[in-house]
């Protein structure tokens, strides 16, 4: 009997293969059982939007916080990169749908809607309720603007621990060369032009710099103008929480169940003009082409002096300090007035997983960071604006500047019709399309037809969204 | 030597021992085993998922209600998209002009060094050009983005030292669309080169020699004798480009976010926006199949083109 060279019988085969295919099933198994949540353990997951160096340091400032609530519990922080949340959200839903759920989830205005109409956040409603006492001093602390903006379809699913509304940051010894004022509180779209072309004649900077997002973008010109990229609405309920926490406070009243957003008004009259501006303030030499960006790059250009205005919210003081820029070498002014002085704004805060076991200790946690005491804690040197209005303090501000930090708070105290930027349900789509559509009109010069397109592209995203 | 082995005309083994019989089955084995681990990861991690995807592409799923079955809905749905037909119109566009840059550029860089007398000059360059391939695109992608930069770039700085105007290299749809070639090609352009480096020096002396003695200059030697001889090489980098091309990602994605407007939008970067932004992950999956259909079309394409001009020797 012979055997052929290297020849096998087919058992040995099946074998060599069955063999591959379990050490192949067993790294897959390996690898999702890493990926696990660590359900029923005594560690409380946060998904954090920022960097995994960024999240332990994170981590580092929450964990006294949460040890003061339960000495056995250990804190995780996950950290998610992106340029904008959009990123962050699609990124976090994946891990999600991987099995990876954390207890809480750091959350912007951009994702509360996507959070909440998906069910992945649960509403806080009953542990307000109970513990409405214990809340007041954060309810009297804390504009109604902010918490409504936390709210959808009636039930609140955060409470807001900071803010940031499209202000106007302006540096103050390119206006002084340019010979020009500082802008005053009612000041206009025409003084913010002529500050524009004025600043222009220095051939080394950008008089007006900007960057293609959602917040603080053109958008807040529409806003400025009397538009929205989608129509205003609001969800009936809320009173719960309004007639609880905010009795008598004259800020509250028309107050709702949270913002709703309809259909997409995107190629409005306002909107066309408000971006045309813009354009035309490119053609003349006073903006450069923006970039799609979360606004680091351009953070950091108006540090080194290259621009003279941009828009920017609290979280702008500690980036220009920490970026070398001293006290006083920057200020910060309302955004200029055009057919209204109108601010948008974006809010902050930890909402609660549906799927978490933890609940009840991420709502601790959740109260824990949204007392006073914490803000510093977990957003060290004027990161963001704190929603706490008693934050808001000359104190806070005597290291970093802006000298007229009064600016922040009287944004949602001046100015009542100032509204969060439109973030429904379909955020993500929509983040999308207005970065593409704006990019084409700066790139083709026709706005009319770009916006055309965003509309038709938001009316599509709606409808794909169910909403 | 039995008789039967003589009849049937095959070559008559000798008898092994046992001991030699054993370790050639051992061998056999972990020959066999290695084959069925790759084969295996190759079911796992490649025809498994591209059956899932398939399967999804009939279901909606928003990856966190449960999978609901619409049919061919989103196929239908695919048709009328104008996003997607754009996209695969802007990436085919983007692929060919990556393609026959790789396939010119790396076929020139090829022949230079090939000329070089010195293996050291010759090993110099191929690791130069080869280079590029071994950082990560997303990095570069990044340090592209920031040199062609319209506001601070390095690249408009220094045409602006010589009087020139700034270019928009990614904010206007050429630019952007140059800019995205430009730097993919110099990332991958020394895959080619290597494959046309090994093509080069494998051709035969006698050939070549033979040639010379004809009187055939440079020219003529290279576009009437290397080529056709390297012409599978060239049909296999084509091959090989073209795929990798048209699923293209990393640099629109970081450099344009697929802009200005759709300019620069991929059909790769409409597959993630589509499931991982929008949450669609069965019309995501639709796309995908399409784009793989494509890609399996273009392909059997280039190998029925190629029965014209590959000559095998």
């Amino acid at each position: 009997m012979s055997y052929p060279e290297a020849a096998l019988s087919r058992r040995t085969l099946l074998k060599a293969g069955g063999t591959g295919l379990a050490m192949a099933g067993l790294a897959s198994l390996a690898a999702c059982t890493s990926a696990g949540s660590g359900s029923g353990s005594k560690t409380l997951t946060v998904a954090y939007f920022g960097d995994q160096k960024a999240a332990d340091a994170f981590r580092k400032r929450i964990e006294p916080v949460v040890r003061k609530l339960d000495k056995s519990v250990t804190v995780r922080v996950n950290g998610t990169s992106g340029t904008d949340w959009n990123v962050f959200f699609a990124k976090l839903l994946t891990q999600i749908a991987s099995g990876s759920s954390p207890d809480i989830v750091s959350v912007a205005t951009e994702g509360l809607q996507l959070m909440a109409s998906k069910d992945l956040a649960m509403p806080l409603d009953d542990y307000v309720k109970r513990d409405i006492k214990e809340l007041k001093s954060y309810f009297d602390d804390v504009p109604a603007s902010l918490v409504e903006a936390m709210m959808f379809q009636g039930h609140l699913y955060e409470l807001p621990t900071d803010y940031n509304a499209g202000n106007m940051y302006y540096n103050t010894a390119l206006l002084q060369q340019a010979g020009v004022a500082a802008p005053t509180e009612h000041w206009t779209i025409d003084d913010f032009h002529a500050a524009s072309t004025a600043l222009a004649r220095n051939k080394n900077t950008e008089a007006y710099g900007w960057v293609v997002r959602l917040w603080g973008s053109w958008t807040s010109f529409l806003y400025a103008n009397g538009g929205n990229l989608l129509e205003e609405g609001k969800y009936p309920g809320g009173s719960w929480l309004w007639d609880a926490a905010y009795k008598g406070d004259p800020s509250a009243q028309g107050r709702s169940g949270g913002w709703k957003w309809g259909d997409p008004t995107a190629n409005s009259a306002e909107a066309v003009e408000a971006l045309q501006y813009l354009l035309e303030m490119k053609r003349a030499g006073l903006s450069p082409s923006p970039d799609v960006s979360g606004g680091s790059d351009l953070q950091n250009l108006f540090a080194a002096g290259r621009v003279g205005m941009a828009i920017g919210g609290g979280f702008w003081a500690g980036g220009l300090a920490n970026a070398g820029m001293k006290r006083g070498s920057f200020d910060v002014q309302f955004f200029p007035e055009w057919k209204s002085q109108r601010h948008l704004f974006g809010a902050s805060g930890f909402a609660i997983f549906q799927k978490s076991d933890k609940k009840d200790l991420a709502w601790e946690v959740v109260k824990e960071l949204s007392k006073p005491s914490s803000f510093d804690v977990i957003f060290p040197g004027n990161a963001t604006t704190p929603a706490r209005q008693s934050l808001l303090t000359a104190e806070r501000y005597a290291t970093t500047g802006p000298q007229n930090w009064q600016v922040f708070g009287k944004t949602l105290t001046e100015f009542p019709t100032t509204a969060p930027i439109p973030a429904p349900p379909y955020y993500n789509a929509l983040a999308t399309a207005l970065n593409q559509r704006t990019t084409q009109a700066i790139s083709s010069g026709d706005v009319k037809s770009a916006l055309d397109g965003l509309q038709r592209d938001l009316e599509a995203a709606r409808s794909s969204a169910g909403s | 030597m039995s008789a039967s082995g003589l009849a049937m005309g095959g070559a008559v083994r000798p008898r092994l021992r046992p001991l030699q019989r054993a370790r050639r089955r051992r061998e056999g084995a972990f020959g066999y085993a290695m084959i069925g681990a790759s084969f295996a990861l190759i079911i796992v991690f490649t025809l498994l998922p591209i059956a899932a995807s398939l399967g999804l592409s009939f279901f909606s799923w928003d990856i966190i209600s449960p999978p609901r079955f619409v049919g061919t809905e989103n196929y239908e749905r695919l048709a009328a998209d104008n996003h997607v037909v754009n996209s695969f119109v802007v990436t085919l566009g983007l692929a060919v002009a990556i393609v026959l840059l790789q396939l010119v550029i790396g076929m020139a860089l090829a022949v230079l060094v090939q000329q070089r007398r010195r293996s050291w000059v010759r090993g110099l360059f191929r690791t130069i050009y080869y280079l590029p391939l071994l950082a990560s695109t997303a990095a570069a992608s990044v340090f592209m983005g920031y040199i062609f930069n319209e506001r601070f770039g390095v690249v408009n700085y220094y045409l602006a030292l010589l009087g020139l105007p700034d270019v928009p290299w990614l904010t206007s749809s050429t630019g952007a669309s140059a800019t995205i070639v430009m730097v993919a090609v110099w990332q991958s352009v020394g895959f080619t080169f290597v494959l046309f480096v090994a093509a080069l020096s494998s051709l035969p002396r006698d050939v070549l020699e033979a040639v010379a003695l004809d009187g055939a200059g440079p020219v003529r030697t290279f576009f009437s004798v290397k080529l056709p001889l390297i012409s599978p090489t060239v049909f296999f980098a084509s091959v090989v480009n073209l795929i990798n091309a048209m699923q293209l990602f990393d640099q629109p994605f970081i450099m344009t976010s697929g802009g200005p407007g759709t300019s620069t939008t991929t059909t790769t970067m409409i597959i993630y926006q589509t499931a991982f932004q929008n949450l669609q992950f069965g019309y995501g999956s639709a796309i995908s199949m399409v784009l793989f259909a494509v890609l399996i079309a273009m392909t059997g394409v280039q190998f029925l083109v190629a029965r014209r001009w590959v000559f095998y020797s």
